[in-house]
């Protein structure tokens, strides 16, 4: 609406402000590096950069990087939404279990994710099943309070007239409850698997030899800036990508789909 | 009566939680490399008081998350309104605050040890960086929120901008403001252990860790029960209230 009252220069302008701040943050890096010659250790120039990128992607060490902290992400998600939609249905739909255990839920999510590290080096090791218990355990807490908000909030009038109409239990929960609080349980998903991504490099940096995080960690120790700061690129690259081409057309979806039915009012 | 139940019912899981896991320690004869039992812990934590040990090092990780939240919320708030009042600057920030969003605090770490070396300053910088783009961003769609009508409405009665700013967008973002920082300290707190873990100069991050390489299990476990408790009295005794009073007192606005 906006746009329609400017002008051809103004709109042009419109389009370009969001490449600004990059725009504004690669000059002065330029500037400043021509003119301080920081040693490459410090930082290095905007070239440095891209070739280390050139050099990492092609033959070097960057694909197995991507593929093992994929993998691990994927992995630790699965175990965390399928733990945490089965433990939020039986909560939600149980009233006394939800507020038996609701302290323990308070104090676990207090120290969830990378608190557990020192802990669980002990049980598991370095490498891929630690970063998988770090992002099951942030993960879980957040798809967890997620299913219980929203199968809390389908209105038990569907509830119970799909049980006058004589169905099971279980019908009941498969056909009003879950559809109903999906939209919720896909917006878990979705900020879960944002924080699972960060918890998982915060994982790698000292709990991997493997990985996006360990590959800038390592950079640390090489005295390697380039690396590091096209890893933390890349990193921001990575969560960005997954959520507005895979997470946010699946909860736009489910909510055309199913989101009628949260509209109710709670019970 | 009724008060003293409810605290009761609170400790009630916890109570089920160390039978289970004393249960597993001398059920399964587990190594004390790998779980200690419930009263080793509580000697732990006992020396760790008396010996001042537990305070310093907690002590550590406050001063900075109360540093980096007040440095954070003084320079973040201005920026976020100056960035949501103006249209070119939301438009030209936003994009990139939401991508430096998708970067945690802690990838950045490396580099700044290679800026800053193994120091408090270190960890002040990720936790910064952590708690100020959830605090700018939530004062700019806090501050574009609010209906334009009362900005006009107040305009044309002859309002001066400061006045603007101080009947109209103050109050109207407030609830978004606490609300970012509220989000901000969580993810803070979480950073702050995190890079004291790595950088090793104090606060709990450095007494899990360093337990680690002493295989201190139970020093490990009452590290892990301090920060959580730590973060739950902040956030449930301190920040909430503050909350739930902007929210009572100027919430309506967001309607």
């Amino acid at each position: 609406m906006t746009s329609r009252r400017m002008s051809l220069g103004n709109r042009l302008l419109w389009r370009l402000l969001p490449a600004a701040p990059a725009a504004v943050v690669l000059i002065a890096w330029s500037i400043y590096w021509e003119i301080a010659r920081p040693p490459p250790s410090i930082m290095p120039s905007i070239l440095a950069v891209i070739q280390t990128a050139g050099e990492l992607t092609i033959g070097g060490r960057l694909p197995g990087d991507v593929l093992a902290s994929m993998a691990r992400l994927l992995g630790g998600a699965m175990f965390g939404i399928v733990t945490g939609v089965i433990a939020g249905f039986i909560a939600g739909l149980h009233r006394p279990t939800s507020e038996f255990f609701n302290p323990l839920v308070v104090f676990f999510n207090a120290i969830s994710g990378i608190v557990w590290l020192p802990l669980v080096i002990g049980w598991l090791g370095l490498g891929t099943a630690l970063a998988i218990f770090l992002i099951w355990n942030t993960v879980f807490f957040i798809v967890f309070q997620n299913t219980v908000l929203g199968v809390q909030l389908v209105p038990e009038v569907l509830e119970q007239g799909v049980r006058t109409l004589g169905a099971s239990r279980w019908e009941t929960i498969r056909s009003v409850t879950l559809p109903g609080a999906l939209p919720y349980i896909l917006s878990g998903v979705r900020s879960g698997l944002g924080f699972g991504w960060r918890a998982l490099i915060a994982a790698e940096l000292v709990g991997a030899t493997t990985g996006l995080g360990q590959m800038i960690f390592s950079g640390a120790e090489y005295h390697r800036a380039d690396i590091i700061i096209f890893g933390c690129l890349l990193i921001g690259a990575i969560a960005m990508a997954m959520d507005r081409w895979l997470l946010v057309p699946i909860e736009k979806r489910t909510v055309r789909r199913w989101g009628l039915v949260a509209q109710g009012r709670g019970r | 009566m009724i008060r003293a139940t409810r605290d009761l019912r609170v400790l009630l899981p916890f109570i089920l939680l160390i039978a289970v896991w004393w249960g597993i320690k001398a059920g399964a004869d587990v190594s004390d490399r790998l779980l200690v039992s419930p009263p080793a812990v509580w000697s732990s934590f006992s020396y760790l008081v008396t010996h001042g040990i537990l305070a310093e090092y907690a002590s550590t990780s406050l001063w900075m998350i109360g540093a980096a939240t007040i440095i954070s919320f003084s320079v973040g708030v201005p920026l976020g309104f100056a960035v949501g009042t103006n249209r070119y600057a939301a438009r030209a920030l936003e994009g990139s605050l939401r991508f430096l969003q998708g970067i945690s605090g802690i990838a950045w770490l490396p580099l700044a040890i290679l800026w800053f070396g193994f120091t408090h300053t270190t960890t002040l910088v990720i936790v910064i960086y952590t708690l100020i783009v959830p605090i700018v961003f939530n004062t700019m769609t806090g501050v574009r929120a609010i209906p334009e009508n009362y900005v006009l409405a107040l305009r044309s009665l002859g309002a001066s901008r400061l006045r603007i700013v101080r009947d109209v967008y103050l109050p109207g973002a407030l609830p978004s403001i606490v609300v970012g920082t509220r989000l901000g300290m969580g993810y803070g707190w979480r950073a702050l252990i995190a890079s004291e873990m790595l950088v090793r100069q104090g606060g709990l991050g450095d007494l899990i860790f360093g337990a680690r390489t002493f295989n201190q299990i139970d020093r490990i476990m009452v590290g892990m029960a301090v920060i959580g408790l730590l973060y739950i009295i902040v956030d449930r005794l301190l920040v909430q209230p503050v909350e739930s009073m902007t929210l009572a007192r100027w919430g309506v606005l967001r309607r």
